[in-house]
């Protein structure tokens, strides 16, 4: 099977994705990158708010 | 009504796993490629028009542009089949994520940015200051050169999302307004019904617009940078 993707997909296709699209990789880098910092921050005020409303209930004994 | 309105634009799952993937891969489905010299008469309509807008597209490229020619079509592609298959009822298109648009134009802007400091960075440079500015206006001209490149990617994704959302909601408004009205008065209902008529004209031309609009300008930056 990896044979077939090799010879279909691999040989007809490896100048665009060597050469060609060699600054598309980097576009989708630092893509990456922006959603890894955009999620992250998301999880951190999501992780915020939620101790900031465990906190008050814990403080009325 | 809000919960109701924004419904279509949720991204559909089976059982808490995303069908996206298998949404975007779908219109791969209607455009098949022909294992034969003379292949059917569909097959033949589908490359005859992809030749077509090769050709209008690519006109305007050097040899280097012309290198992405796959990516481009590719992408007037995929951009023309999901807009004008979202329209179809009860279907999930995905170019109205946001998330999508951003995910297709960042990369792209970038490579075509990149590409043009890595190629001619002198000339790269120099788009940012237009010919036969006044001296005193440089300074604040830069800036506004560097904000209109930086917003470029962003306008992309916008533009695509924006205009594809706006039009599905337009017709889901309007369709429920003309059910609505249909109880009340025949005549109001009838003239909202034509309205719904010409918008869904509107939106079928506007899916293809902005496919079009989309490839256009990555094709202009990929021109100005090659």
């Amino acid at each position: 099977m990896l044979q077939n993707f090799m010879k279909n997909v691999w040989t007809p296709l490896k100048p665009y994705y060597t050469q060609v699209y060699q600054e598309i990789w980097i576009g989708m880098g630092v893509m990456g990158y922006i959603v890894y910092k955009i999620r992250s921050a998301d999880k951190k005020s999501k992780a915020l708010k939620g101790s900031d409303s465990a906190a008050p209930a814990h403080r009325h004994h | 009504m809000n919960e109701n309105l924004f419904a279509p634009f949720i991204t559909p799952t089976i059982m808490g796993i995303t069908t996206l993937p298998i949404i975007m891969i779908f219109p791969c489905i209607i455009l098949s490629t022909p294992k034969r010299w003379l292949p059917n008469r569909i097959q033949t309509l589908q490359i005859w028009l992809i030749r077509q807008i090769t050709k209008q597209m690519l006109s305007m490229h050097n040899t280097r542009g012309r290198t992405w020619a796959l990516m481009l079509m590719s992408l007037i592609l995929f951009i023309a089949s999901t807009n004008l298959l979202g329209l179809l009822p009860y279907s999930f298109t995905p170019t109205t994520q946001l998330a999508m648009n951003i995910g297709m134009a960042i990369p792209l802007w970038l490579a075509t940015v990149i590409m043009g400091f890595r190629n001619k960075p002198k000339v790269s440079l120099a788009h940012f200051l237009p010919q036969g500015t006044p001296t005193p206006l440089i300074p604040m001209l830069i800036i506004i050169e560097t904000i209109s490149l930086f917003i470029q990617p962003l306008a992309l994704a916008v533009r695509l999302t924006a205009n594809i959302t706006a039009g599905h909601l337009l017709i889901h408004l309007i369709g429920s307004a003309t059910l609505a009205l249909s109880s009340i008065s025949m005549t109001v209902s009838t003239i909202t019904f034509t309205i719904l008529f010409l918008l869904t004209i509107l939106e079928l031309a506007v899916a293809m617009i902005q496919a079009y609009v989309f490839t256009l300008l990555v094709s202009l930056y990929l021109h100005d940078n090659s």
